[in-house]
């Protein structure tokens, strides 16, 4: 077990933000960072994902041979496949399930699930193929598609960091000014995520990662440039405080590159959360000295993040539901948003816990 | 006073009918044009309304509140086809393939009610996003489309997230006010109704917030409350409930919509069209 560290002390903020933001209407939501910032806890996650990509492609700084990080990267791809699955079909019997003891037909409506049930042959194979997604459980296909693209930049970048970046760059920018996107099937739209556009965030977090080891100068700047960081960071506060959005009507073409837009991850997110990582950068150290407990429990969340993930979008689905029957409010709010921490809290310890025991001897030969 | 509103603009409405959409179909002369158009007739509000099916059939009164579509009617003028956002959670039929071809049927009833006129339907499912959230959705999607007419089925993910209702009302309100604020036409739909639902105080709030923003900002509203609570009681001459009633009112949906639209763009008369976008 990896001891607290600022990567999985801030995955483990991200996957916090992301639980209780996926329980729309709960008042916890004003004290997360996501409303008083451009970017939000999806951007922290997956740069983090790349940070991570370098780690476990170079042990010991040496680097892993291509084979073996096309097949180590292939299977946590198929690892997270397997969990958007699970989730998924568990989320969906949780959905019919509610409308059945409630005798509501509204709750097979719940956040682009009617067309599971309502057309269940196209739709099982669309959400198998993850061309149907539910809201809120569109991450993990964001995270599948751009692993699956990262072999090629991580072994690109082992002979040119700056190839590598101009390459995504490009995708990204070709993604957004001619609005290239993974549609979606049966119901017509797209990814809620756009893959070709976020893989500039993962590449961005894997080559800072690298820089990170390899140069001095990399954290020098990262020190000068806080200031500037610390000015983005209250300029996002002033934006979302007042409610200022571009209008995407009146704005400049290709717009998208003015806008604030998630999907295609605008460059204004992109700039602010370059900002958050300036500002922030050194906060863990003092979290770690005034609050171990603290520093260790998020780092515990975020060693585990995929299993705390998907107990994470189960129980923020299970908070909504109780919400809905309860009609919400400070203390139900309170209850839930609890329940789940301690939820995440437990299924962290549950899952270093198996893997300290020996399996039982009943299941070994 | 929102009611009152309300009923001053179907009010309106009626008295400001036109002859009844001439069934002549394509190629468009000048006359097949003006008759597509021209508005079907407008039912007495309290009469169930003829020119939908028999199983979908229910009163004006109960089914739309009514305002000019002075952007389709310009399309209309002009001879082009009518481009239509629509957003919100899809409403299939219960039967294979429906979700897909939804949007089709929308098509379908708007190119029955405009004889002749090619329209197009291009869907955008929201995912569970509610209040900010959703308008900024709808925002970027009509950037994106460049509709002449958004119609938006709203309500029903803030309604199951329990969100605050004047937090829900004034975006939706800022968001239509958006719309029109750039010329473009505007209907909502509110949420459907459930037995369970029926008499919640919460959920006749949100259903109550959508009719006001629609009367507020002088924009159709279809009723799909009353409409399904309608023919949960009277549809047909026999009650359903549950499971049923909502896939009736899923194959009832599209009609709703259509024949609200048609009625809404005789309304906006032979008045100045809006500046081209």
């Amino acid at each position: 077990m990896r001891e607290p560290n600022a990567i999985d002390f801030w995955r483990g903020v991200a996957l916090v933000t992301i639980f209780v933001n996926h329980i729309p209407g709960a008042l916890y939501q004003q004290v997360t960072y996501s409303q008083y910032s451009i970017s939000d806890a999806a951007e922290l996650f997956v740069f983090l994902a790349g940070w991570a990509i370098a780690l476990a492609t170079a042990r010991r700084g040496d680097p892993d041979s291509p084979r073996r990080v096309v097949l180590r990267l292939a299977s946590r791809t198929l690892e997270i496949y397997r969990a958007q699955i699970l989730v998924t079909a568990i989320a969906l019997a949780m959905i019919a399930g509610a409308a059945i003891v409630l005798d509501n037909p509204l709750i097979i409506e719940w956040h682009n699930a009617g067309p599971v049930f309502v057309d269940p042959v196209p739709t099982t194979l669309g959400w198998v193929l993850m061309t149907h997604q539910l809201g809120y459980f569109n991450i993990l296909p964001l995270y599948v598609a751009i692993l699956a693209l990262s072999p090629f930049f991580v072994l690109l970048a082992r002979y040119s960091r700056a190839a590598a970046l101009i390459m995504s760059a490009n995708l990204y920018l070709a993604a957004m000014i001619y609005e290239i996107n993974v549609p979606s099937w049966p119901v017509e739209g797209h990814w809620f995520f756009n893959p070709l556009s976020w893989q500039l965030l993962l590449v961005l977090g894997f080559v800072a990662s690298d820089l990170s080891r390899s140069s001095e100068r990399f954290w020098t700047w990262a020190g000068r440039l806080q200031p500037v960081g610390i000015a983005g960071v209250a300029l996002g506060v002033v934006v979302m405080v007042t409610g200022w959005r571009p209008d995407p009507l009146m704005v400049p073409e290709p717009r998208l590159l003015f806008l604030f837009d998630k999907t295609y991850l605008s460059p204004a997110r992109i700039l602010h959360f370059v900002c958050l990582l300036l500002a922030f950068q050194g906060v863990f150290g003092w979290i770690a000295r005034l609050s171990p407990w603290l520093a260790g429990q998020a780092s515990a969340l975020g060693r585990n993040s995929l299993e705390v993930f998907v107990v994470a979008s189960l129980a923020s689905l299970a908070a909504q539901f109780v919400r809905f029957v309860t009609g919400g409010g400070f203390i139900v709010d309170t209850l839930v948003v609890w329940s789940g921490l301690c939820a995440l809290s437990f299924t962290a310890w549950f899952v270093e816990w198996r893997s300290r025991s020996p399996r039982p001897s009943s299941l070994r030969e | 006073m929102a009611l009152a509103l309300a009923t001053a603009i179907v009010a309106a409405g009626v008295a400001g009918a036109k002859p009844a959409l001439a069934q002549t179909a394509a190629p468009l002369q000048d006359g097949a044009r003006e008759a597509a158009t021209a508005a079907p007739a407008v039912p007495a509000p309290e009469a169930p309304d003829a020119g939908l099916s028999p199983e979908c059939r229910v009163p004006g009164a109960k089914l739309y509140n009514l305002a000019p579509l002075r952007a389709v009617k310009a399309a209309l003028r002009d001879d082009r086809a009518i481009r239509v956002l629509l957003i919100g959670a899809s409403g299939g039929g219960g039967a294979f393939s429906s979700v897909i071809s939804y949007p089709v049927r929308l098509r379908t009833e708007l190119e029955k009610q405009f004889k002749g006129m090619e329209v197009e339907v291009i869907h955008r499912a929201l995912s569970g996003e509610v209040g900010t959230g959703a308008a900024d959705m709808v925002r970027t999607a009509t950037a994106e489309i460049g509709p002449d007419l958004v119609i938006w089925q709203v309500g029903t993910n803030d309604a199951l997230a329990r969100v605050d209702v004047d937090e829900f009302a004034e975006a939706l309100g800022e968001t239509v006010a958006w719309l029109k604020s750039h010329e473009i036409d505007v209907l909502l739909v509110d949420p459907q109704y459930t037995s369970t639902l029926g008499s919640d105080p919460y959920y006749a709030r949100v259903v109550q917030a959508v009719g006001t923003a629609a009367a507020r900002n002088g924009v159709p509203l279809v009723q799909r409350f009353e409409a399904m609570k309608y023919l949960a009681t009277s549809g047909g001459g026999a009650a359903v409930g549950g499971f049923a009633l909502n896939n009736l009112g899923k194959r009832c949906i599209a009609e709703h919509v259509a024949r609200a639209v048609a009625v809404a763009v005789g309304l906006a008369g032979d008045e100045t069209p809006p500046a081209s976008r």
